[in-house]
């Protein structure tokens, strides 16, 4: 027997009470995925900014600062080929912390108590809007690609480098839905959402966003440097800007790694203490 | 029963509408005003944002300002005021809802984009940057401001009494956003090439900037005020027709 719940998003969630009590991680991970799923399609306005904001990034971005590949040694001569990468992390970015933005309405309409009762592990509260997140990211990639390819960006490495792009998206993406839902859970508010934005804007932007890091002067070339964002954005640019190396690759896998755990913690324990 | 007779309306001359009126537009300046001081959660962003992106600039480009086609500056922060101020009026202006009504929430805006202009400027200037124009200059750059305020407002007024959707109005973001950034606010026109360059020519945005900017980095010239102050007037003039517009019909269909 299949039981089904409405969502104020006007989808459904199934669980499958055959295997309850508990039914399965994976079972009810891959409902709550494609619940996030459908609401690209029932609240578009919900994912569309994640859609349109790295595409009118690249493109400004681009056109804007195309003067600063004049500097002597700038790594390419193409300023799309710089801020493509750059718009592909910050629309991952936002599609994590949009998964943050939904459970807080979820919490704010209550149906969110209803998936809390429901017989599934509560694991799958996170790792179900986690694989939502990543299927978002696979489409704001892709299409900002596609757009980023037409306004003049070139791969210098061939498919290997958008690899790297596509798993500094996800695993930006990652982190991103980690700190979301975790700040989801501790607010259980929109108070929330204007905290995730800033944090992420912030950590993105106290990098080599810009410009690489020896054209930066001051306190800017400090943080950047420590900043460990810095190593995913350059893991995310290296097929466009020469060839894919380990050196260039393995900082920001460790980046990645390390964030992801502990903002997924953070999510599991904001997610554990919202019972208390 | 009883009758309160003082209640019963009493023939109004033509002079007593302008009064009030006037009255009306003052009080619901008053409000507006009051609301920005009231909610600064609502307008922090539009004052911390610029700033951040000022300070994050002269870092990051301030190599960019030996390439041929940036004006001489001492660094990229004065060459960045400009931009700063349009980029925080752009996207602090947003009042949501008869003339009266619209006037009242227009001076708001006017008034936030003065403060801003200022603040901006005062702000940075400890930072090495000086307005060459002296204090007139600056005088014109609070006006260009209030200016600049009052035609984003009425941009933002149109779309609100059009779609009548707080939500509508958000979603105005990306067109400033674009509006922005494809302008001089960031970078020379001289630097750009192609479409961007085309796109940023023939920009408004690019020639108030520009006005701004000559302000602060060559001085006090009858050009740079003019462009300063009537490219947002002009500007100013065809959004608030359109709010008036918007609003009329609004009324009409009620």
């Amino acid at each position: 027997m299949t039981a089904t719940s409405p969502s104020p998003a006007g989808s459904t969630v199934s669980f499958d009470s055959a295997s309850a009590p508990g039914g399965t991680l994976v079972r009810s991970s891959r409902g709550l995925a494609l619940r996030g799923l459908r609401s690209i399609v029932r609240l578009p306005s919900a994912f569309l900014p994640a859609m349109m904001m790295p595409i009118v990034q690249a493109i400004a971005f681009s056109g804007t600062f195309f003067a600063i590949t004049k500097i002597p040694g700038f790594p390419t001569d193409r300023s799309i080929n710089w801020y493509l990468p750059l718009a592909c992390c910050m629309g991952s970015g936002f599609s994590g912390v949009g998964m943050g933005f939904s459970t807080v309405r979820d919490l704010e309409s209550g149906f969110f108590d209803r998936l809390r009762m429901a017989p599934s592990p509560p694991l799958s509260l996170i790792l179900g809007p986690l694989l939502a997140c990543w299927l978002r990211v696979m489409i704001v990639i892709s299409t900002v690609l596609v757009v980023g390819f037409s306004f003049g960006a070139r791969l210098t490495d061939g498919a290997l480098g958008l690899v790297a792009l596509y798993v500094a998206g996800l695993g930006v993406s990652t982190i991103a839905a980690g700190w979301g839902l975790g700040l989801a859970y501790v607010f259980g508010d929109m108070r929330a959402a204007a905290l995730m934005q800033l944090t992420l804007f912030n950590a993105l932007f106290l990098t080599n966003a810009q410009t690489p890091l020896f054209i930066m002067t001051g306190w800017l070339h400090e943080i950047a440097r420590v900043n460990p964002f810095t190593n995913v954005l350059r893991l995310s640019r290296q097929g466009f800007l020469g060839e894919v190396t380990w050196g260039d690759t393995w900082g920001g896998l460790a980046a990645i790694v390390g964030l992801s755990a502990v903002t997924l913690w953070f999510a599991r324990r904001g997610l554990d203490r919202l019972g208390d | 029963m009883t009758v309160a007779v003082d209640a019963l309306p009493v023939p109004r001359r033509v002079d007593d509408d302008r009064t009030a009126f006037t009255r009306q537009v003052l009080a619901l300046s008053k409000r507006s005003i009051l609301a920005i001081y009231r909610q600064p959660a609502l307008v922090a962003p539009s004052l911390i944002f610029p700033l951040f992106f000022a300070a994050l600039g002269a870092s990051s480009f301030d190599r960019a300002t030996a390439l041929p086609g940036f004006p001489q500056v001492d660094s990229f922060l004065s060459f960045s005021l400009a931009g700063s101020i349009t980029q925080g009026v752009l996207f602090g202006s947003a009042p949501t809802s008869r003339v009266g009504i619209l006037i009242g929430r227009l001076a708001g805006a006017a008034v936030f984009g003065a403060f801003q202009a200022l603040f901006f400027t005062l702000v940075l200037m400890p930072f090495g940057v000086s307005v060459e124009a002296g204090v007139v200059g600056l005088m014109v750059i609070v006006l260009a401001g209030a200016a600049t305020g009052m035609a984003i407002g009425g941009f933002t007024a149109a779309m609100a009494l059009k779609t009548g959707s707080s939500e509508a109005v958000q979603g105005s973001f990306p067109l400033l956003f674009i509006a922005l950034f494809f302008s001089s606010a960031f970078f020379p026109r001289e630097t750009m090439q192609g479409v961007y360059q085309t796109i940023a020519n023939v920009n408004p945005v690019s020639h108030l900037v520009e006005g701004l900017r000559g302000l602060v980095i060559d001085g006090l010239t009858w050009g740079n005020v003019a462009k300063a102050v009537l490219v947002p007037v002009g500007i100013g003039v065809f959004s608030i027709a359109l709010a008036m517009r918007t609003l009329a019909g609004r009324l009409a269909a009620r």
